[in-house]
């Protein structure tokens, strides 16, 4: 099976695939409009020397742009959620709940929050299908 | 009134109509700081145990902690207590609003009412002196209508009001503050009626002092700062506390259909946060000096189910008058709410026996004829706006209901107990346990009977909190295991369950590092506690009531889950998943130090500092 580094540009085409290919996704995301931006603090002592700013794009079941973007360009998404290296890989590995994350701190969100509580299934089902990805973490290496 | 409190109580004896002040020592405040803890002490040390919950002799308590009235985000809550009607054990409930902060700016921490009126009154309290004036003009009103009227010859004052449901007694009845907050569980309105007592008043202008105001200060701005970080805050402001019915459909949290359906997404979607926020919302409300605003105004403008611009439906009202009845109209639940806070009835434990009453007609145990003819099919909201009028005025079929769905069944016979879900006689709030097993270990242990506000096991095994500094925590518990969760139910009671001694509401327990909380508690009282000295007083909470609750009868026996959640469910998140309630329930004996037989041991008394009642559990 193929192995992918996190927050690398495959890794993000990998996880669009996944989702791309499940039905059960397109059911669930029927309704969802809007991209999501994540941003992951730099964390040197984890090989994360730089912030990581990665854009996806989600439209009514369908994936769109999957990007390793810079910092302006995420500012422009929808939603945009900021956390820790550790949280994020956390959340990956589905060792910590993306809602609780965001509940308890570690996650922080900015964007209609109402709207992602109506839509806290498709943020789940994409998450489910991130871990379905092969990943190697930096602090793995 | 340098350190929060105001520094004595209110004595009213109803039979004689003699109103007199108490006080009591630092050191005993120290022991239970405040609200349903020191109500607790009270009722333990003055009063006969063994006294019918609706008699005279059964006292009414009204408890402010320290904190209320200090404007510290969330102290706006006081407690109430007295024997349960409904339960038959310590009952207490809790409630945000403006009563409380009012009652200390009138001089007093809190009310004990005893005796009972030989015709309707109401108590007025107002700046040190308190009289009792006559309710005819209110007896017989509804809570609106009541505290309209008393609001008409004073708009100041603060008001709680029964209505006609307290006055009949029935056995869930509520009090109602102001017409936004309600004293919704175990019957205390049933209490406050048996008394003759439709109303308590109160206005002041004595602003309660703090030991440490520069310190308070600048806590103050801490709290500030992490409500406005806090997404749990958020999302409380923006959808109120509905905004649990999406993720808990999901979660395996919310009961549907009388706790038989594991999931419905359709009537979540219909019921949830978002929706009413899309609906009804007009704007929303807070309890006085709170940032956080969670509570929901609302409005039907037309339709069967209009209803005049009031409070809106908490998420326990969505569950037992939406998914618990297979009701999806968003309306007719908001009309129920309305309906319920009208005639004065606890929401859950009303639509709880609703929703009883549908499942027993359906399985053939209760007949058309028995049920006054009304269709008591599943979602039929017609029958559910009539029925709550019978039942608020005992009427018919509603006078068997009146007397709660433990004693309904009882009354309707065959296996009709098996389809009550209730611990001790209080009906389960809407979580289930079969999705979080420590919810089912909280509702089995908890000292009024099933409850999700005594701890913190709700915010603790659903990855609400995170509390490292004050005992060791998973960061994501896993809902549908039973291993761990006696540690976890109770440190989230010792820490939770000050939530109603402090009286600081637990939504804001949630927002507020513990750090914040502690220090702002030390700043009003000049306490100078450290984490450990809060624990152990919850800890010191629990138990008391706990042996007043042993020596009322609870052993063993009584710390049990309902058939009904010890059902797996076919689908959903909590499929196939019942609480180990063995396991559960010996782990937490060990822990908290409970003999086999659901003792308080001699040795945890002790600890304590509860010598008061080794002498009467032990004599």
């Amino acid at each position: 099976m193929a192995t992918y580094n996190a927050f690398t540009q495959e890794w993000l085409d990998a996880w669009k695939q996944k989702i791309a290919e499940s039905q059960e996704y397109k059911e669930i995301a029927k309704d969802w409009e809007g991209s999501v931006a994540l941003i992951c603090n730099a964390d040197p002592s984890k090989n994360v020397p730089n912030p990581v700013y990665l854009f996806t794009d989600y439209w009514h079941g369908d994936v769109r742009d999957f990007l390793v973007c810079d910092e302006a360009k995420a500012q422009t998404g929808k939603f945009i959620m900021t956390g820790d290296y550790a949280r994020w890989k956390q959340v990956a590995k589905k060792e910590l709940d993306a809602t609780k994350a965001l509940m308890q701190g570690k996650l922080k969100l900015k964007g209609d929050l109402t709207y992602v509580v109506r839509n806290v299934k498709t943020i789940n089902k994409v998450i489910d299908l991130l871990t379905e990805v092969n990943t190697v973490w930096p602090d793995d290496v | 009134m340098q350190n929060g409190y105001a520094g004595k109580f209110l004595d009213v004896d109803l039979t004689s109509g003699v109103c007199s002040s108490f006080t009591i020592d630092e050191a005993r405040l120290k022991k239970f700081i405040g609200g349903s803890s020191l109500a607790a002490s009270l009722y333990l040390e003055r009063f006969d145990l063994q006294a019918d919950p609706l008699s005279a002799e059964n006292p009414l308590m009204v408890m402010n902690g320290p904190m209320v009235g200090s404007g510290f985000p969330g102290s706006s809550r006081f407690a109430m207590a007295a024997k349960s009607p409904q339960t038959g054990i310590w009952g207490e409930a809790a409630c945000g609003g403006n009563f409380g902060p009012e009652l200390k700016r009138a001089g007093y921490d809190g009310i004990v009412i005893t005796g009972k009126s030989p015709h309707p009154v109401i108590l007025s309290i107002t700046n040190n002196q308190a009289q009792l004036d006559s309710a005819a003009d209110c007896w017989g009103k509804d809570i609106y209508e009541t505290t309209d009227l008393l609001k008409a010859v004073d708009k100041n004052i603060k008001v709680l009001a029964i209505g006609p449901a307290g006055e009949n007694r029935v056995k869930f009845s509520s009090i109602g503050n102001d017409k936004a907050h309600f004293i919704g569980r175990t019957g205390l309105g049933a209490v406050m009626g048996s008394k003759n007592l439709k109303a308590i008043t109160a206005r002041g202008n004595q602003a309660p002092g703090k030991v440490n105001e520069e310190k308070y200060k600048a806590i103050f701005k801490t709290a500030i700062a992490e409500i406005k970080d806090s997404a749990f805050a958020e999302s409380l402001h923006l959808m109120g506390s509905d905004a649990a019915m999406d993720l808990g459909m999901m979660t395996g949290d919310v009961p549907i259909k009388n706790w038989s359906v594991g999931e419905d997404f359709e009537l979540s979607s219909r019921l949830s946060g978002p929706t009413l926020t899309e609906t009804y919302l007009t704007k929303a409300h807070a309890c006085s000096n709170c940032p956080v605003a969670c509570k929901r105004v609302v409005i039907v403008k037309d339709g069967p189910y209009r209803t005049e611009e009031g409070p809106g439906p908490e998420y326990e009202t969505c569950c037992t008058f939406g998914t618990m009845i297979m009701n999806g109209d968003l309306a007719a639940v908001i009309k129920a709410n309305e309906l319920c806070n009208r005639y004065g009835m606890d929401t859950i434990s009303a639509g709880a026996v609703v929703a009883v009453a549908m499942e027993l007609s359906e399985k053939g145990i209760i007949s058309a004829a028995a049920a006054d003819n009304l269709n008591l099919a599943w979602g039929n909201m017609e029958t559910v706006m009539t029925l709550l009028g019978k039942i608020a005025r005992r009427e018919g079929f509603g006078d068997i209901l009146a007397n709660g769905s433990v004693s309904a069944a009882t009354h309707f016979g065959a296996d009709a107990i098996d389809y009550v879900a209730h611990v001790k006689g209080l009906d389960l709030p809407m979580h289930d346990p079969r999705g979080f097993h420590g919810m089912g270990l909280a509702y089995m242990m908890s000292n009024r009977g099933a409850c999700h506000l005594q701890h913190a096991a709700m915010g603790m095994e659903q990855g609400m909190v995170s509390w490292p500094q004050l005992f060791a925590m998973q960061e994501d518990y896993d809902g549908k295991t039973s291993q761990g969760k006696a540690q976890l139910v109770f440190d989230s009671e010792n820490y939770g369950i000050l939530g109603n001694s402090l009286s600081l509401c637990h939504y804001l327990l949630y927002c507020l590092k513990p750090e914040t909380v502690r220090d702002a508690f030390n700043a009003i009282t000049g306490f100078d506690f450290e984490f450990n000295d809060l624990l152990i007083c919850g800890a010191r909470d629990w138990t008391l009531k706990r042996g007043i609750n042993n020596l009322l009868g609870i052993t063993v026996k009584d710390d049990v889950l309902p058939k009904k959640v010890l059902t797996a469910l076919a689908d959903g998140a909590g499929a196939g998943s019942v609480p180990d309630m063995q396991l559960l329930r010996d782990e937490y004996y060990a822990i908290r130090g409970l003999t086999p037989e659901g003792l308080v041991s001699k040795k945890k008394l002790r600890e304590l500092g509860l010598e008061e009642l080794t002498d009467k559990l032990y004599q």
